[in-house]
């Protein structure tokens, strides 16, 4: 839901000493269990029975009518031949690759390029520049969209009347970004990378700080310039980071669903439906769940391999969990 | 060194205006005389300074009640997943188990999890046993979502506590529940206070699951309801973006008031990459 993914570790984690090193007796055995019981129920209910339920829903024809008779006839693998089928998932699974690409390409250069910013500026620069980015993490991303219509408004939005003044695009007084699918996509990817770019560019930041300094004044002594430092020093070390980052952000931008539903439902006749909002559309709008399920489960799987790489990759690092 | 720093100084300075200005014109635009909003050339200092937007978000409609529901939402989940999620922390931290090692996985894997694919089945689940527009089955889908990053925080400050801490307190006489209130408690509060932000926040902010959960006006929470308001004459957009500011309030000054731990707390974070 939420973009902090990573806890921050506030120890160097040992493996535990154990209480049944302490005291060995039958009670002590199934403490652990009756202390994450709760969790694990939790789990169960809203995550993995739901999650057979969606596998098995996607093998169902479940229709309006069986909302109420709740009953559904199996259909095997219909749903898939019929969702891929239809060229409509394709256009959808296209533009989202599109939105991705684009979201997390600006996330990640624009991030950097704030990134090296914060690392360069002064102490007072520094603090106003952060403040402003956490402010902009702290928007929710409801009110976030609520200002982007609000910013982008055809007769009052400011930014039209900002881009008219520049006298650069022609006049844009009363331009209607909603009315054309390429432009209303560009006030999406714009709201998302603005959204996250806080996270990606504090990140980098944090990151940037831990690479020690005498790294970079060897490499002014062996004369290179700011580029190949960047691209020799900065990049490499960064590199585990950078990954990370391209992961959680692909992930995050291919479910991302407020901010397209709050401003544009998907339209202008479909042209800024992503996977998430086709998903949704589906079974909410067409009442077609297991259509709507179908879609979940291949976009889950498209992302599953994105996944795996994450959670390798974050254990491959957390000693505690060995 | 100053002249060195001036220029990077001017484009800080200038990223700044541009990141921060949509947060500004938010307040701007609720701040203005609502006569004033619709211009066409916009004024980019609101003045006088006029509270009458806010003021038409508050009346129109049981605002407070929306306000009621969202807390009422949010602190819930907050306090379910704080006694959830600290046992399975302890478990996880203290105890040596057979299943610990999956359960560490499985907590990282359900992070993975799309709200926006199990959305569709758990609102058939909850329309089965007629729990749909049943705000407790919000809150315990809000509480299990934020779950597997609580559980994660705690564990390390669990195992950052010293054992013998503990043993000396029972040593002394406490019961194991005892050396818990009076040890670890007070040494968890800093994680305690950080997980409970986030899960307060991932509540409050929520728009997918509330929209498809509930379907009475009577139980939407401030973001559904934002999206859906309008008064009698349409869209009053100074309205509109006054209500969008009283919402967004509470975060930013959190947000705000741990701004540095925030900043720092993510350089532990980077370091395991």
């Amino acid at each position: 839901m939420t973009s902090l993914t990573q806890a921050p570790e506030t120890t160097p984690v040992t493996p535990p000493r154990t209480h049944q090193a302490v005291r060995g007796n039958r009670l002590a055995r199934f403490t652990p269990y009756g202390l994450i019981g709760p969790a694990l129920i939790a789990f169960a209910a809203v995550l993995g029975y739901p999650i057979v339920r969606l596998i098995w829903l996607s093998l169902q024809d479940f229709g309006p009518r069986s909302l109420f008779t709740g009953e559904a006839p199996f259909v095997g693998l219909d749903n898939f031949s019929r969702v891929l089928g239809d060229s409509d998932f394709w256009f959808t699974l296209l533009r989202t690759l599109i939105v991705s690409v684009a979201c997390v390409s600006g996330l990640m250069v624009i991030g950097f390029l704030l990134a090296s910013l914060l690392m360069q500026v002064s102490a007072w620069a520094r603090v106003m520049l952060s403040v402003c980015l956490v402010l902009v993490w702290a928007m929710p991303m409801v009110s976030a969209t609520m200002i982007w219509r609000w910013l982008f408004e055809p007769q009052y939005g400011v930014l039209n009347w900002v881009i008219t003044q520049l006298k650069v695009f022609g006049d844009f007084s009363a331009h209607d970004w909603f009315s054309s699918p390429s432009q209303a996509l560009f006030l999406i990817i714009a709201l998302i990378v603005w959204k996250g770019l806080p996270f990606v560019a504090l990140t980098l930041y944090a990151a940037m700080g831990q690479i020690p300094g005498d790294l970079y004044e060897a490499a002014a002594l062996d004369g290179a310039g700011r580029w190949n430092v960047a691209r020799n020093v900065t990049m490499p070390i960064l590199a585990p980071v950078l990954a990370v980052l391209v992961l959680l952000e692909v992930i995050w931008s291919v479910n991302s669903f407020t901010p397209i539903w709050v401003l544009t439902q998907g339209g202008p006749d479909g042209g800024t439906t992503t996977l998430g909002v086709y998903s949704y559309l589906e079974a909410f709008t067409r009442n077609d769940y297991s259509g709507g399920a179908a879609i979940a489960i291949i976009t889950v799987l498209l992302l599953a391999v994105l996944s795996v790489l994450y959670v390798r990759r974050l254990f491959a690092q957390d000693e505690a969990i060995a | 060194m100053r002249r060195k720093r001036a220029v990077p100084n001017t484009i800080a300075v200038l990223v700044s205006l541009v990141v921060i200005f949509p947060v500004y014109w938010m307040f701007a635009t609720a701040l203005k005389q609502p006569g004033k909003i619709l211009s066409a050339t916009p004024e980019f200092v609101p003045w006088p300074l006029s509270l009458d937007n806010f003021r038409t978000a508050l009346t129109h409609g049981p605002f407070l009640h929306y306000v009621r529901n969202s807390l009422l939402v949010s602190v819930s989940t907050v306090l379910i997943a704080l006694v959830v999620a600290l046992g399975a922390s302890i478990a996880l931290a203290r105890f040596r188990f057979i299943g610990r090692r999956a359960f560490l996985v499985g907590l990282v894997l359900v992070q993975m999890v799309p709200g926006s694919a199990m959305v569709i089945p758990l609102y058939l689940m909850l329309r089965s046993v007629g729990a749909i527009d049943f705000v407790p089955g919000l809150i315990i889908t809000y509480m299990t979502f934020v779950l597997p990053f609580t559980i994660w925080t705690l564990r390390g400050f669990v195992a950052g506590i010293p054992l013998e801490l503990e043993e000396a307190a029972m040593v002394d006489g406490c019961g194991r529940f005892g050396a818990f209130w009076h040890i670890q408690l007070p040494l968890l509060a800093p994680g305690i206070v950080a997980t409970s932000i986030f899960a307060f926040i991932s509540a409050w902010d929520d728009y997918l699951f509330a929209y498809v959960f509930l379907k009475s006006q009577n139980n939407y929470t401030l973001p559904v309801w934002l999206v859906s308001f309008q008064t009698s004459d349409g869209i009053d957009n100074g309205a509109t973006i006054a209500a969008s500011a009283i919402f967004s309030l509470p975060v930013l000054i959190v947000f705000l008031l741990i701004q540095r731990r925030l900043v720092g707390g993510m350089t532990a974070g980077a370091v395991k990459g």
